[in-house]
């Protein structure tokens, strides 16, 4: 080595421990998330856009490369119309849902109405009645003949709302997400200094111009952002225009996807088309959202603690809070009423006194007489926990690695996890589908519950991040170098300091990604076969062969089941908050 | 015995011309408390995790005791280095015991203690300082000045060879400080443990230290014992970081062995003399505030003339700006009931003993924070 000091010591030195630092455990195992996450996050989308580019993708004959599937169907007669119903069917929902929830959220934010209570509510609907339910609910409350509502318009001699249209379609999604809508809107008020109106109003301006001038306008990058997801949500889910377009010949994206795969033979090309259009829709709004947020004037003044000015309504109080009633009774009781209404009759019949004594559970007998349907219940439960649990340990490792290592390439790997969220699930769905189908893997997947383990993994990893990234960046440094200098090693200080201080996050993520799984139809459609049903499919399935009666029995149980699960996120929380304090 | 040789660490994303650790030699000798002074930024900390074993340097060697624990080719990181270290934060583990705090380094790593044995070393060492009857407490519930105790007793616990304090002072409020310094200077003398110590507060650097190291742009720019350090600082960057507020640029008028007599501008003062000057050569002078005497009469001709600009009242002694002949001086004065008020003609003259003076360098170092705020990492 004395020969060598010619050369300067840092040109030799870095080869040795670099070599030895990547076979260490600690990087092989870091080494071996990215990998996953990255296959997780660009296969569907990369075998969606090469489907969309071949001339026979899965059929026979030659496959080339091609833009024909493009021109095929962009000049297909009814395209025009297929983008005017979703554009119009998501476009809507998006303005009712967005000025339901932000006037809403005004309402319990900014005034005194007493309705804070809905708060909580509000954030549990979303959680406890999947969209499929409630779109089953909505399905028999406005039935054409038989449906209560309708019955009460007759009454009053009015004309019936025909649920089965576009109209129709706009209303149920809308009851879906306007609760969302108005989380949106509570954060965006909260986090606004309500100094800023006092300045306008000390100014000598009126509550009415201070409100058109200062609060809507300090409000609106919150407004356009919740408007834009509201947007790319709807149009990516399938339940609604399924059941509620399809029967009267209304076709959307989504619905219309489902169909070209149903019908034989199956036109993949057009299916890919369509997908990669959707998701490009979802990826360009949801890239305008996050920019809109992130230079919103109200993201300057969030952190600190403000108490925002209450407005008292005075004598208009009562009627606000009339309208959260209203709020409640459509999101909530209607809905939950009639599956449960539904769930206790043999065959399904209006409300009423004769009704009620045929009421019996004999439909929950059946429930746990049919194999199929035990099969469906084992098959959530699995496919769900192991999502859970799998996208737990995988978005740990992929938080710790990103936020509290200098790995080169580690922002890559933060934006790889955070992929499926711009990747709208039904896109995620046929993404999946098509490569387990097309590539020559060793394992086939196809048929197993494996596949739909894949896709809730993938759709669930930016909810893990979401949870755990801020849950780790929580945790000081020196928390961990403190085990470190005490002679703890990597394995030990991850155990002993990380599992333990994180356990709030790794169980609220857990929970919330198994009941993301649990709930999830929009992917699952695509990739269940005979013996991998889950719920959800399984609800849309006996819907398809008009069983109304066990569809309402098994929802209420789907819905038992979340809110047990809920329940349970509540209790540990609290728990652990209790812990910490 | 800590020694570091040619230590360079640059973080990635920054030029080779920004390293954060830009060759640093030292040796700590065994049993002393050195202290890594500078402002922020000027690579203390980051001098310390690499002795801790948390960076990995680019160059150079670190041994502790004889054995090399980094340099080329090998590294060990800070779980297997002989080490304890106090952080800024503490970092106690909120979701353990304050004795299950001290408990973790004897049950972890290669040599792991027996239960009941890690138990009494570690209420012996919660014992030492003071804390013993808080052993069940859960460790969020105690106070900052607790917590630091609580780290010092888990740093202490292994009985490393090596104890590092990583500006352990800087999140405590200002009686805590001092006490919390004296207790910390008294622990480590007791044991006689090799101490590194970061701080960024040159009061904290001088109170405890054996010996002083000024840092800069991560360099070392001197090192000596406090004393020297304060009285007789070598650099410009020192004096001004040490608290030197008043600079003058002179000619040196005559040299008489350690006396010299400068001319300035607005006037003349005699001083020690110091090496590499000549009777003829520019000097640059340092003077402290309080290193003035200021009366209201003539004593001396030689006496500087000035007005008050402005007066500070600081409860212990006055703050004056003296107007001299086109330029400022602060000026502090300690035991005065009554101060000057702005516009009072005063004379000045410099203490002799405690003028500072250096050649003048051909450009001056820049300075870029003389103090940073406590609160600050």
């Amino acid at each position: 080595m004395a020969t060598l000091t010619a050369v300067p010591p840092e040109t030799h030195e870095p080869a040795v421990p670099h070599r030895r630092r990547f076979f260490e455990p600690r990087y092989l195992i870091l080494f071996g998330a990215a990998v996953v996450v990255a296959y997780l996050a660009l296969v569907p989308v990369g075998t969606m856009l090469i489907a969309s580019l071949r001339s026979t993708f899965l059929g026979i004959g030659p496959d080339t490369w091609t833009f024909g599937n493009y021109v095929r169907t962009f000049t297909a007669s009814g395209f025009g119309a297929l983008v005017a119903n979703s554009f119009g069917y998501a476009a809507a929902t998006a303005l009712v849902s967005v000025v339901l929830g932000f006037g809403l959220a005004w309402l319990v934010t900014r005034t005194n109405t007493p309705a804070k209570g809905f708060a909580r509510i509000a954030a549990l609907v979303p959680l406890i009645i999947p969209g499929i339910l409630n779109t089953v609910a909505w399905a028999l409350l406005f039935s054409p003949q038989t449906g209560p509502l309708n019955q009460v318009l007759r009454a009053v001699h009015l004309p019936i709302f025909d649920i089965y249209s576009l109209r129709g379609m706009i209303f149920v999604q809308s009851t879906h997400v306007t609760p969302i809508a108005y989380l949106m809107g509570v954060a965006a008020f909260t986090s606004m200094d309500s100094s800023l109106e006092e300045a306008a109003l000390s100014s000598g301006a009126r509550p009415v111009r201070v409100f058109r001038g200062i609060t809507l306008r300090l409000v609106r990058p919150a407004i356009l952002a919740a408007a834009l997801l509201m947007f790319i949500q709807t149009i990516s889910t399938f339940e609604v225009p399924q059941l509620l377009g399809v029967p009267n010949h209304t076709f959307v994206f989504v619905s219309r996807m489902y169909d070209a795969l149903q019908s034989f033979p199956a036109d993949y090309g057009t299916v890919a088309v369509i997908g990669v259009f959707v998701l490009v829709i979802a990826a360009v709004g949801l890239i305008v959202s996050q920019r809109m947020t992130k230079r919103s004037p109200t993201q300057t003044v969030t952190g600190k603690g403000f108490r925002p000015k209450v407005t008292d309504l005075g004598r208009w109080r009562w009627p606000a809070f009339a309208v959260f009633v209203v709020f409640f009774l459509v999101t909530v009781v209607l809905p939950l009423a009639m599956l449960l209404w539904s769930s206790l009759l043999p065959t399904y019949r209006p409300p009423s006194l004769a009704a009620l004594r045929s009421l019996s559970l004999r439909n929950y007998l059946t429930l746990f007489d049919t194999p199929s349907l035990l099969d469906s219940l084992r098959n959530s439960a699995i496919t769900a926990l192991s999502a859970g649990l799998i996208v737990t340990v995988l978005t740990a490792v992929v938080a710790y690695l990103t936020i509290k290592t200098r790995i080169r390439g580690r922002w890559l790997l933060d934006g790889l996890a955070t992929v499926p969220i711009a990747v709208p699930s039904i896109v995620m769905g046929v993404g999946v589908l098509y490569w387990y189908l097309a590539a020559p893997l060793p394992l086939h997947l196809y048929g197993t519950l494996a596949i739909l383990i894949v896709a809730f993994v993938t759709i669930g990893l930016p909810y893990g991040m979401r949870y755990l990234g801020p849950g780790i960046s929580q945790i000081n440094d020196e928390l961990e170098e403190a085990a470190s200098a005490s002679g703890a090693g990597w394995a030990q200080t991850f155990r002993r300091i990380y599992v333990p201080l994180l356990m709030p996050s790794l169980l609220a993520a857990f929970l919330y990604t198994t009941i993301v799984a649990f709930r999830e139809i929009s992917a699952a459609i695509f990739l269940y076969s005979q013996n991998t049903e889950v719920m959800a499919v399984k609800v849309y399935d006996l819907w398809s062969n008009g069983d109304y009666s066990t569809v309402a029995a098994l929802g209420v149980v789907m819905v038992l089941l979340l809110t047990a699960v809920v329940g349970v996120v509540r209790l540990i929380s609290r728990r652990f908050a209790l812990e910490h304090t | 015995m800590i020694k570091l040789t040619g230590l360079v660490k640059r973080y990635p994303g920054r030029t080779v011309a920004n390293n954060a650790v830009d060759g640093i030699d030292l040796e700590v000798a065994e049993g002393e408390l050195v202290t890594l002074l500078g402002p922020s930024g000027c690579g203390k900390t980051s001098t310390l995790r690499l002795i801790a074993g948390l960076e990995r340097p680019n160059s150079g060697e670190i041994s502790i005791n004889g054995e090399v624990v980094a340099g080329p080719g090998c590294f060990l990181g800070a779980h297997r280095r002989p080490i304890g270290i106090v952080f800024q934060s503490y970092a106690i583990w909120p979701h353990m015991t304050v004795l299950e705090n001290v408990m973790f380094p004897l049950r972890v790593g290669r040599h792991r203690g027996r239960k009941a044995e890690s138990r009494t070393r570690a209420l012996a060492a919660l014992d030492g300082v003071g804390l013993a009857d808080l052993a069940d407490r859960p460790a969020p519930a105690l106070s900052g000045g607790q917590q630091q105790r609580v780290a010092l007793a888990r740093a202490l616990v292994r009985e490393p060879t090596v104890l590092l304090l990583d500006e352990p002072l800087s999140n405590l409020d200002a009686g805590l400080r001092d006490r919390m310094r004296d207790e910390i200077r008294a622990v480590q003398q007791r044991l006689g443990i090799t101490t590194v110590f970061v701080t960024h507060d040159q009061d904290e650097a001088l109170a405890v230290s054996d010996l002083v190291v000024v840092m800069n742009g991560g360099r070392i720019v001197e090192q000596g014992l406090p004393q020297e350090i304060y009285t007789w600082p070598r650099s410009e960057f020192t004096a001004r970081f040490l608290g030197v507020s008043n600079t003058m640029t002179g000619t040196v008028t005559a040299l008489d062995g350690a006396v010299a007599d400068i001319a300035v501008a607005s006037g003349t003062l005699r001083c020690r003399a110091c090496e590499g000057i000549e009777p003829g050569s520019r000097v640059s002078l340092f003077l402290r505030p309080e290193s003035f005497r200021l009366s209201r009469r003539q004593h001396d001709e030689n006496d500087w003339a000035g007005t008050i600009a402005f007066s500070i009242y600081q409860g212990d002694c006055w703050d004056y700006h003296v107007t001299l002949a086109g330029e400022t001086v602060k000026v502090r004065v300690y035991r005065e009931k009554v101060g000057l008020a702005h516009g009072d003609t005063v004379y000045l003259r410099p203490d002799e003993d405690a003028v500072i003076v250096m050649p003048e360098s051909g450009r001056a170092p820049v300075v870029t924070a003389l103090r940073e705020p406590r609160t600050s990492r």
